[in-house]
């Protein structure tokens, strides 16, 4: 029996300054959290998002940066030569917030 | 008559006309025979007498790897240590993995037994017997299952099983030998009670409590009445010995058709916050019904993790490419987490309910994993040494009990056999061990188990 997740989860996010303050999760699908962040449209970092709600980011680096957070989406075990996995994967769970430096 | 605890058990028995009605019973609603003989009542001991606790067991089929969870070796080659980094806890001194956040602040109540080990055979199988029953296989002499044993002395307390296993059992592990979740000797009215369904799922139903396809509760309750009267004919004609109450075809009724009782299973009743702070997944969900099922009456609930090594996402990191490609990525993303919400969710749901203190919370394994990683990055199968543990009950948290050498290849100092931990289960649970005997085959008397408790995690 493959592990059965349940619902489709979801959180709010709250921006004050760079720091961004998660909500409770509804429909915690107990796989990991991580936060990504992007800045200018582009993918720059990821970080775990653990049980502490809240989060910054530490670069300063100017642009227009977007945090949004995201869970991974256990569909199965199956991975590619490199060991990454080709159908479960990290999606978001919340809409995004944006700050600028 | 053999004296267990506050029982009297007969050494004889045979089948009756009784036994034949029963078979009936089973056939008219539907439940399948095996289950119904599961919960045929032997009689319970008296609750105000001794002071009886609970046991919830998570079983985490698969087997994970000492080095990267509860025992890591931060300070040993790349190829020992592995890719995870530990971090500190609630107990001065006391590291697990980063991947266990919650659980490094629930620590104080935990006590980690870190030099696990036998060396009877590496299969999946073995260390399921060694944990699930305290003994080693023979199959001229098979042992029975813990929630066996504590349904036999302690009986139930309700109108639940006194044993149930969530979601279902062990399956295909590799070898088709039994995987120590059998009642042997004590006979198939000690069997555990398999929910058989996954309560992760939205259309989730326990299958033995649905009537059967054109069967509606008002048949059900039809048979029963007929059944009723058929047993007032027959009690008319038995002798005064065979009038004993027997509540195995009533409970069996009972589980199918009383509304509270089949709450128990109902988790729609729990909060849906409640119900994310387990996780929504499989294993999550489980755990969360086994503190229901506790809770209104069941001794002994375990809960396997999964039920196969094979094509999922488990602990049984052999990163082989194939059936068995599991890899640190699994621990990572899916198992540490999981495990780290559905564990500390239910110590302290326990806790915040007062039941933790009637409650053993008891998180084993069939054994841990090869200290060095193999050539694809994974971890075989390693009985030598390994980390499970306790908590709630009697249980001193806060503690490491043992250790294994620097690189978690082989206990350091008390070592510590699975015979030892379901001794210590079974004395946490209010078993003396010592003035307490168990009916064996053909109703000898024997002791439980050939092991002593570890006084460590009583102290």
């Amino acid at each position: 029996m493959d592990q059965k997740l349940e619902g489709k989860p979801s959180a709010t996010l709250r921006l004050e300054g760079r720091k961004v303050t998660r909500s409770e999760i509804t429909n915690h699908w107990g796989t990991r959290l991580q936060w990504k962040v992007s800045r200018d449209g582009k993918e720059i970092a990821t970080a775990t998002a653990g049980p502490e709600p809240v989060f910054e980011h530490a670069e300063a680096t100017p642009g227009k940066y977007e945090i949004v957070l995201q869970q991974f989406h256990y569909v199965s075990y199956a991975k590619d030569k490199d060991g990454k996995f080709t159908a479960s994967k990290y999606v978001d769970i919340s809409e995004p917030v944006t700050y600028t430096v | 008559m053999l004296h267990i605890g506050n029982e009297y058990i007969p050494l004889c028995s045979g089948s009756s006309r009784r036994s034949f009605l029963q078979f009936g019973a089973a056939a008219m609603t539907g439940m399948t025979l095996a289950n119904l003989f599961k919960l045929q009542a032997a009689g319970a001991v008296d609750d105000k007498k001794a002071k009886i606790r609970n046991c919830i067991t998570l079983f985490l089929v698969g087997s994970p790897g000492q080095h990267d969870t509860w025992d890591m070796k931060p300070d040993a080659p790349e190829d020992v240590r592995g890719k995870f980094r530990p971090i500190s806890t609630s107990v001065p001194g006391v590291q697990i993995c980063e991947h266990f956040p919650r659980m490094a602040r629930v620590m104080d109540r935990v006590a980690l037994i870190r030099s696990l080990n036998y060396n009877t055979g590496s299969s999946h199988e073995n260390g399921q017997r060694w944990m699930m029953t305290g003994h080693d296989f023979n199959a001229a002499n098979k042992q029975p299952y813990m929630g066996s044993v504590i349904s036999r002395v302690f009986g139930p307390k309700g109108d639940l099983p006194a044993s149930i296993v969530l979601p279902v059992g062990i399956g295909n592990t590799g070898t088709s030998t039994p995987h120590g979740q059998e009642s042997a000797f004590l006979g198939s009215a000690h069997a555990p009670f398999f929910l058989g369904s996954d309560p992760a799922r939205a259309d989730f139903k326990v299958a033995d409590l649905e009537p059967p396809k054109g069967q509606t509760e008002f048949r059900v309750e039809a048979r029963r009445k007929l059944l009723t009267e058929i047993d007032e004919l027959q009690r008319q004609v038995e002798t005064s010995s065979t009038l004993e109450r027997d509540t195995a075809y009533a409970r069996a009724f009972n589980l199918l058709t009383n509304p509270t009782t089949k709450k128990a299973f109902d988790l729609n009743e729990e909060p849906a916050k409640l119900r994310d702070r387990y996780g929504r997944n499989t294993f999550g969900q489980s755990c969360l019904m086994a503190r229901r099922l506790i809770e209104r009456g069941s001794r002994f609930v375990t809960v396997n993790q999964f039920d196969t090594v094979f094509g999922i996402s488990c602990w049984d990191m052999h990163a082989d490419g194939g059936s068995l490609n599991n890899t640190y990525a699994d621990y990572e993303h899916v198992l540490c987490p999981q495990f780290d919400l559905a564990f500390t969710a239910l110590l302290e749901d326990l806790q915040q309910r007062g039941l933790l203190e009637e409650t053993v919370i008891a998180v084993i394994s069939e054994f841990g994993r090869t200290p060095k990683l193999n050539s694809r990055g994974g971890r075989d199968h390693y009985p030598s040494v390994w980390t499970n543990f306790l908590a709630g009950g009697p249980i001193r948290g806060g503690r490491v009990i043992g250790s294994s050498d620097k690189i978690g290849a082989a206990p350091h100092d008390r070592p510590v056999q699975p015979s030892q931990v379901v001794a210590s289960i079974y004395q946490a649970m209010g078993i003396d061990l010592e003035t307490t005997m168990l009916p064996g085959p053909g109703g000898r008397p024997i002791r439980f188990i050939e092991a002593e408790p570890i006084r460590e995690l009583f102290a």
